[in-house]
């Protein structure tokens, strides 16, 4: 199975299509000739607007390249991707970087705040390069959802982990993306400030309607998502939906029994 | 053996982080072994010159420092040469004839003398000049209306056989044509020369047929220099003491002596600006090396832990830095070579022409510039060595991120807000100063404790004056303006070295440019306020005025009067009993109205009245002379006068500072005619109401002498400001090296901060910063340390000129003047010189990959 089309292209509400991404026949390939290495062999997927996708899969295959295609960090060496209806392979450096700017939240690992910046001004910091003014209301909204309002003239270096991802979640919201990319953003994180980061980006999706794609190999994380995918060898492999932590992690046996036998 | 393996490593995958400090090392031991290799080969050089040209044993007259001038050369009686003849040893004697106080002239009335400061000699062509010389076209010089030139004076000039010079020497003019051109064999040092025959040159150039300059002595086989040089003595009997008798080796060191004094101070002053470049190196060093003891935190950790010695850990850094040492140097020395053949052709451009082949290299260069480039890296990382041996093995486990933001230690601020002060007390004390000694010793004082003082508190001043600086420059950048503020701010300390490499060498040029306009503006002063002459006149190379000359000015009409200036030798012997000698001031009464100066006691017109002088306030109160005192003065080569005290002027002065005045008509009186020394300069006044007509009849009465000027007040201002000018562009220039180090330094720093960013570089691509904008804040960094270090150079360097101005008021300098054009300026190109030296690292950043910030090791 190397496909994960099963949305319609449209429906949802307003007239927006109820796919936020799309990636089409994707395939990225490093080096040439014997050396050549397939990280992303043909994918098709379909990112559902107002859902919350996992993407799971074991070291080195190509889950997290999968998600760099899509945010626009990484080109592709073929196929198309859209965001919405914009179509993002080909894009020049300036509108792809504007593209992140302001239709694309990030949460990484590690890393996410500039040091130099307090925590409020990290989070506003998407809307400043842009020169746009925040949204009063909604950024209040989403300081008070993330728990940080007492805490928002520190410096990241005076925030703990889980306070630190929390202003990351906080900065991806507040700019109200289309989507958010999330590179395994609880993976430095203990189980305690995991679960919160990962309750917060749960009732984002389900409270303010945001679209959230993450990238995990943790089963209990990808519990938190609406759906699943699992990828294996730079192809889609398996999906789930309204996963459970042990449901996650009986599937992730089974692929990586299989893959020992195989 | 691991140590060294590991260093190397190190070094070599770094070598681009090293490569900016292996610049500054190369550049700094360039400009050492570039300033020896120059010297050494000048040296050598003249030495070769001079041996080519000196005789075995040559007998000239004994040089007389106090001997007035006459503007003749000094000369031998011709009959001495039979005498010579005679001494046994002798195999012949060679009467030479020269003469450097001439001006020669093309048809179109121009100069040929050298612009370069170098003298024009005339000579007589004899077997001896075919030493350095031969003539490469034409013939020799016959008869009283024919000379030779140099080829080089030749070329420059445009001048063949066949042309017309006239040559204007003291005893007269006379014309020549040019019947050969002579080719130098050996290196041209720069002078322009002709050639006359022996008669002609004795006639026209000493002005008597009785007399030589000087015997040049062949000594016979057997006989030694320095036997024969006895045996000429001896013969010389009692008046051995008037001549110089020389050997060929003493005459060497003799014309050496104000060449290769010369060629000292051009060596040290050189050498000096390479010590502030050197200076300037070091916290390049220190700055690299910090910053890579920084970003290897974990490696060095996991050394520690896996059970490397703190030692081991000093050894691997400074084996590094040795070998950055050592590949600077030698690389260093190279660049000196090229520097000093560099030299070398430019002064080929300007005259004197050098060979290649002499270029000389002493064994002691490569090692004096080894040692400079290796202890001074060396000492440079010492403290990021011993930082390093610091690490705890803890760090290897802990996440190694952008280094936290340093904090500047409170120790440091005392430290260095007590040492800023005491170097403003010692500038307060200098500015305050009576005695130019002391205040120059407190100056120094000054300058070192507040130069020190600013490099130690410069990392928290980081803090206050980089807010101020983004406050203003960088509000219109918003949020990249911000980012660029904070990155500045985030590691004080290193912004502070960054800076405070900029601050050294703009501080110098900030406090000589202000003493430099100070001059300009004290000299225009002074003439405004004292001179009351509308014309100068003066000859453009330094030398006296003919008789002929003095004659036409004062015959130039719509002239009220025209005033003689000269220096009389003489011995004054004080009421006290001592005995100095002073140079008099011998001038035409009328230089009252001329040249104002103020007296404290007496009247200045009564020091020109007949047997009368004036003397300077200092010199009254060091010998406890007093008004009409009378002052015994034997003038060198005349008659003892006793002259009255009717004037002390004040000291309080830059033009004339010291001198003691006189009417010329008494040094007429107590000098025979031949003694009497050449007026130095005229002063005219324009008649009522007629200053141009003057100043067209006064410039057409010196048309036939190119080299005499005439200058109105404004001509003379802008001369010396020209000079001040010419001075202050040459420091200028060699300060450009400090200052090309120190943006060395701006674009090393900044270059390994954007690899020590590498990761919040990513992110903020990541989240949309564009590449256009990720430079900009790369760029707003670099020009607000640039603009710090210049804030803080240049408001060191006016303090320091201030202070020196006041010191120097003493001496003259009684006008301060800041020259805020320039200082503007300098600030305002720090701000480009901090653009140009992001360039590279700015595109570097914005071309650094996005996925660097996300992909986790």
């Amino acid at each position: 199975m190397t496909t994960a089309v099963s949305i319609p292209k449209t429906g949802g509400s307003g007239g927006r299509t109820a796919v936020a991404a799309r990636a089409r026949q994707v395939v990225k390939a490093y080096g040439a000739g014997e050396t050549r290495v397939t990280a992303l062999d043909h994918v098709d997927v379909d990112i559902a607007r107002g859902q919350f996708t996992a993407i799971m899969g074991p070291s080195g295959s190509g889950k997290s390249t999968l998600m760099h295609c899509l945010a626009g960090l990484d080109t592709v060496t073929s196929g198309e991707i859209f965001i919405d209806e914009t179509e993002i392979t080909g894009l020049k450096d300036k509108k792809l970087t504007r593209l992140r700017r302001d239709r694309i939240g990030f949460i990484f690992q590690a890393f996410n705040l500039l040091p130099t910046l307090n925590a409020i001004e990290n989070i506003t910091l998407p809307m400043d390069i842009a020169g746009r003014k925040p949204d009063k209301a909604w950024l209040d909204r989403v300081v008070e959802t993330v728990g940080l309002a007492g805490r928002l003239k520190h410096r990241p270096n005076q925030l703990s982990g889980g306070q630190q991802q929390r202003v990351a979640v906080a900065r991806a919201l507040a700019a109200r993306p289309e989507i958010i990319f999330g590179d395994e953003p609880t993976g430095n994180l203990d189980s305690r400030a995991g679960a919160e980061v990962l309750g917060f980006l749960r009732q984002s999706v389900d409270e303010l309607g945001q679209t959230i794609v993450m990238v995990t190999h943790d089963p209990v994380a990808a519990s938190y998502a609406d759906r699943v995918l699992y990828l294996a060898d730079g192809r889609i492999v398996d999906e789930m939906h309204s996963p459970t932590a042990d449901a996650v992690l009986e599937r992730m046996k089974n692929f990586d029994a299989r893959g020992r036998v195989s | 053996m691991t140590v060294l393996k590991t260093s190397m490593r190190n070094f070599l995958a770094h070598k681009g982080r090293m490569a900016l400090s292996a610049v500054a090392v190369l550049l700094s031991v360039a400009f050492v072994c570039g300033t020896l290799v120059f010297t050494d080969t000048m040296n050598a050089t003249f030495d070769k010159l001079f041996a080519n040209t000196a005789s075995d044993v040559s007998v000239a007259p004994k040089k007389d420092d106090d001997a007035q001038e006459t503007g003749k050369p000094q000369a031998l009686p011709a009959a001495l040469q039979g005498k010579l003849a005679k001494v046994d040893g002798v195999a012949k004697v060679e009467p030479h004839v020269t003469s450097m106080q001439l001006t020669v002239v093309n048809g179109k009335n121009k100069s040929l003398s050298p612009t370069s400061g170098a003298p024009t000699v005339g000579t007589n062509w004899d077997e001896s000049q075919k030493k350095s010389v031969e003539i490469t076209s034409g013939h020799a010089p016959h008869g009283p209306a024919e000379a030779v030139l140099d080829s080089d004076t030749a070329d420059k000039h445009g001048v063949k056989t066949g042309d017309k010079l006239r040559v204007i020497a003291v005893p007269g003019d006379f014309t020549v044509s040019v019947v050969g051109i002579a080719t130098y064999k050996t290196t041209n040092p720069g002078a322009a020369l002709l050639y006359f025959d022996t008669a002609t040159a004795q006639a026209k150039l000493l002005g008597s047929a009785d007399a030589f300059s000087s015997y040049g002595l062949t000594a016979a086989s057997g006989v030694s220099n320095e036997q024969l040089k006895e045996r000429v003595t001896t013969v010389l009997g009692s008046s051995a003491g008037d001549y110089a008798v020389r050997t060929a080796a003493e005459s060497k060191e003799e014309n050496k002596k104000d060449v290769g004094s010369f060629l000292d101070v051009m060596k040290y002053a050189l050498l000096g600006f390479a010590g502030i470049a050197v200076l300037v190196g070091i916290f390049l060093i220190v700055n690299t090396f910090s910053m890579l003891v920084a970003q290897r935190t974990r490696e060095i950790g996991l050394m520690r832990a896996i059970g490397s010695s703190r030692r081991q850990v000093l050894r691997s850094v400074l084996t590094e830095a040795l070998l950055l040492g050592v590949v600077g140097s030698v690389l260093g020395i190279g660049g000196g070579i090229a520097l000093a053949v560099g030299l070398m052709e430019l002064m080929g451009s300007m005259g004197m022409k050098l060979d290649l082949g002499e270029l000389t290299i002493k064994a002691s260069t490569p090692v004096v510039g080894l040692a400079i480039g290796v202890i001074v890296t060396v000492l440079a990382a010492l403290l990021p060595a011993f930082k390093a041996t610091r690490i705890s093995p803890m760090s290897a486990l802990r996440d190694a991120g952008t280094p936290a933001d340093g904090k500047a230690g409170k120790v440091r601020a005392t430290i260095g807000v007590l040492l800023t002060a005491l170097g403003g007390l010692a500038l307060a004390a200098a500015a305050k100063a009576d005695d130019a000694k002391a205040g120059s010793g407190m100056l120094g004082l000054g300058v070192f404790l507040t130069l020190v003082g600013f490099i130690v508190v410069g990392p928290l001043l980081a803090g206050f004056v980089v807010r101020v600086l983004s406050a203003i420059v960088l509000r219109v950048f918003g949020p990249v303006g911000r980012l660029a503020e904070r990155n500045a701010l985030r590691n004080p300390r290193r912004t502070g070295a960054t800076a405070s490499a900029l601050m050294i060498g703009l501080a110098l040029v900030a406090a000589l440019s202000v003493v430099g306009s100070s001059m300009v503006a004290s000299a225009t002063d002074q003439l405004d306020k004292s001179v009351g002459a509308d014309f100068i006149i003066q000859s453009e190379n330094q030398q006296p005025l003919s008789p002929a000359a003095v004659k036409a000015v004062k015959g130039a009409g719509h002239v009220e009067h025209v005033t003689e200036y000269t220096i009389v030798n003489a011995k004054i012997t004080t009421p006290d009993g001592k005995t100095a000698t002073k140079r008099l001031s011998a001038v035409t009464p009328t230089y009252a109205d001329d040249v104002r100066a103020e007296t404290v006691k007496g009247k200045l017109k009564d020091a020109y009245a007949k047997d009368a002088m004036s003397v300077p306030e200092g010199f009254a109160k060091d010998n406890g002379v007093k008004l009409g005192d009378r002052l015994k003065v034997a003038m060198t080569g005349g008659r003892t006068a006793e002259l009255t005290v009717n004037a002390i002027t004040s000291d309080d002065t830059s033009i004339d500072q010291g001198a003691m005045y006189t009417n010329i008509a008494t040094a007429r009186n107590y000098l025979p005619a031949d003694k009497m020394p050449l007026d130095f300069m005229l002063l005219a006044k324009a008649a009522d109401g007629q200053t141009k007509e003057a100043a067209a009849a006064l410039k057409a009465s010196v048309e036939q002498y190119p080299q005499i000027k005439v200058r109105d007040q404004s001509d003379y201002k802008k001369l010396i400001q020209d000079q001040v000018g010419q001075l202050l562009n040459m420091i200028y220039g060699l300060l450009a090296l400090a200052i090309i180090v120190a943006v060395l330094g701006v674009v090393n720093t900044l270059a390994l901060s954007v690899v020590e960013r590498t990761r919040e570089i990513g992110l903020l691509r990541a989240i949309g910063l564009s590449r256009r904008q990720m430079r900009r804040m790369i760029r707003l960094e670099s020009v607000v340390i640039a603009l710090f270090g210049a804030l803080l150079g240049l408001g060191l360097g006016m303090a320091w000129g201030t202070t020196s101005q006041k010191l120097l008021a003493l001496q003259g300098l009684g006008v301060l003047d800041i020259p805020w054009p320039t200082i503007t300026a300098v600030f305002l190109g720090s701000a480009v010189v901090g653009l140009l030296a992001a360039l590279v690292p700015a595109f570097r950043a914005g071309r650094m990959n996005v996925l660097n910030a996300i992909a986790t090791d």
